[in-house]
């Protein structure tokens, strides 16, 4: 690519502008508009839900209220997250032919900047395709892509710090539990720059340092350009879809399982209401496996140890009906567990539940 | 026609541009996402429709798709007004059109408008069939469907 690439370097815009920026950009540009790059991070925290998000559904709106975090439905798939300064957005948006035909290598084009401007930083990132940014196994960001009027629009960040409290606060979870499980897993498989280094790096400096690799990886200049007034009154157009009702809380129509940690990490939540009682799982599932799993309910198993030891037998166990059924006959024959009303087949099905929940009739 | 997997009927009208088959049957034409377009978007996650009665102009938004990994618009190839829309199959499954999309994985049946004037664009048979051949030469795809 020989075209030159228009910087928009914005850091502390308000959290509406955050989201809403890119879209203008977008939606406002025309044939002659030169390829865009914006850098633009917010100047407080927020939440930003997947396009086809329920709002009321996924967000945990009473606490948002509580603690001022306004939430906007970005024009982005996928789902929830907490954002603040702690992040630094790197929004591309580009014509059609600019870019690779297939999404695949259009991450990896996007993507690899990203990940050499960590590793530049001294951070042993990769990319974990599709379009996941890994560093031993954490995911440091995470990136979206879509179309948006005559523009494909790629957006992702380059993570300074990352609150994971209050990202495991602002969803709606079913139980406290599962909270606490999302908390946890975050701990486990989320990490930043800070985290990495030890310390938080200069902006400046990696704002420099990405706008330098962006530029050999396109092979084109970047220049430090001016927003116009096209896409301040488009801006403004959006930033009034973006705070009313009506696109707000418009119907949720996303399928999807759990919530994802990253890539390889999800965390599932089921029960079963097995003849001697109702079974609870929470399982946090690492690349078709189980990684962990709570079991909870009002059964009664002996003896008094045996739940936690089940839970322990099932770590690293495939995530089949086969498999866990055999593990867990397998753990009552050494444990010589008792448990009323309660098979082993009743624990794999409700395990089951959470893996690939049942559809409606 | 079969090529890198890719399937393209010979007997429906294409818009090769936004990738959208059209099968003419009266008065309607019902439309949908070409193998090549299921696969570059990947496993659908959602769709919005449009309502139905809504009339539509040439390259407009008929409806929003989430894929794992993207959203965008599934176009109109001509200006129309929209008489039925695919939700119920979607809301039943929701890879209908990863699994057969020129099937059950329809998306919309709309009402032409200006047909006469906006359907130069469109390609049948085997001038559709090699353009295509160009097309997924260009992309460097192969087509994948989903099975369950």
């Amino acid at each position: 690519m020989s075209k030159k690439i228009r910087l928009l370097y914005m850091e502390g815009v308000s959290p509406l502008r955050s989201q809403t920026v890119y879209h203008a950009v977008a939606y406002a540009m025309k044939e002659d508009t030169p390829n865009t790059i914006i850098m633009v991070s917010p100047n407080g925290p927020y939440v930003s839900i997947g396009y086809h998000q329920d709002i009321q559904k996924e967000v945990d709106l009473d606490y948002c209220t509580k603690h001022n975090l306004p939430v906007y439905r970005r024009e982005v798939g996928g789902g929830a997250v907490y954002l603040d300064n702690g992040q630094l957005f790197t929004q591309w948006i580009f014509h059609k032919n600019d870019l690779p035909a297939t999404l695949e290598e259009r991450f990896k084009l996007y993507i690899d900047p990203i990940v050499q401007t960590y590793q530049s930083l001294g951070i042993n990132a990769n990319h974990r395709p599709i379009n996941d940014i890994h560093v031993s196994g954490k995911k440091i960001g995470g990136t979206g892509a879509a179309q948006m009027g005559i523009a494909e629009v790629l957006v992702g960040s380059l993570m300074y710090t990352f609150d994971k409290k209050t990202m495991s606060q602002v969803l709606k979870v079913p139980s406290e539990k599962m909270r606490d499980k999302i908390f946890e897993s975050l701990e486990a498989y989320m990490t930043t720059m800070s985290e990495q280094l030890g310390s938080t790096p200069d902006r400046a400096q990696v704002k420099d340092l990405y706008m330098k690799l962006v530029s050999e990886a396109l092979g084109a200049e970047v220049y430090e350009g001016e927003w116009t007034a096209e896409e301040e009154a488009m801006a403004q157009e959006i930033d009034a879809r973006f705070t009313s009702d009506e696109w707000l809380y418009q119907k949720g129509r996303l399928q999807q399982q759990g919530v994802k940690i990253h890539q390889d990490v999800h965390i599932v939540e089921a029960a079963f209401k097995a003849q001697g009682g109702l079974i609870r799982v929470i399982a946090r599932l690492r690349e078709g496996r189980i990684d962990d799993v709570s079991i909870s309910g009002d059964f009664t198993l002996l003896p008094v140890f045996a739940v936690g030891a089940l839970e322990q037998s099932l770590r690293g166990v495939a995530a089949t009906p086969e498999t866990l059924k055999s593990k867990i006959e397998e753990a009552y024959y050494r444990l010589s567990i008792q448990s009323p009303g309660v098979t082993p087949a009743d624990f794999t099905t409700a395990i089951m539940n959470a893996v690939t929940p049942p559809q409606p009739a | 026609m079969i090529f890198y997997a890719c399937e393209i009927p010979e007997d429906l009208y294409y818009d090769i541009e936004h990738d959208v088959w059209i099968r003419f049957e009266g008065d309607i034409a019902i439309l949908g996402l070409t193998d090549v377009a299921q696969t570059r978007c990947g496993k659908f996650a959602a769709v919005s429709f449009r309502d139905v009665g809504k009339k539509v102009a040439q390259g407009k938004t008929l409806a929003t798709i989430e894929s794992a990994k993207w959203v965008g618009p599934f176009p109109a190839p001509f200006s129309c007004e929209i008489a039925e829309v695919n939700e119920a199959g979607f809301a039943r499954d929701i890879l209908l059109a990863n699994k057969d999309p020129y099937g059950i994985g329809w998306l919309v049946k709309v009402r032409p408008m200006n047909l006469e004037a906006e359907r130069g664009h469109l390609v049948t048979g085997q001038e559709a069939a090699e353009k295509y051949k160009e097309r997924i030469k260009e992309l460097k795809i192969n087509c994948l469907r989903c099975i369950d």
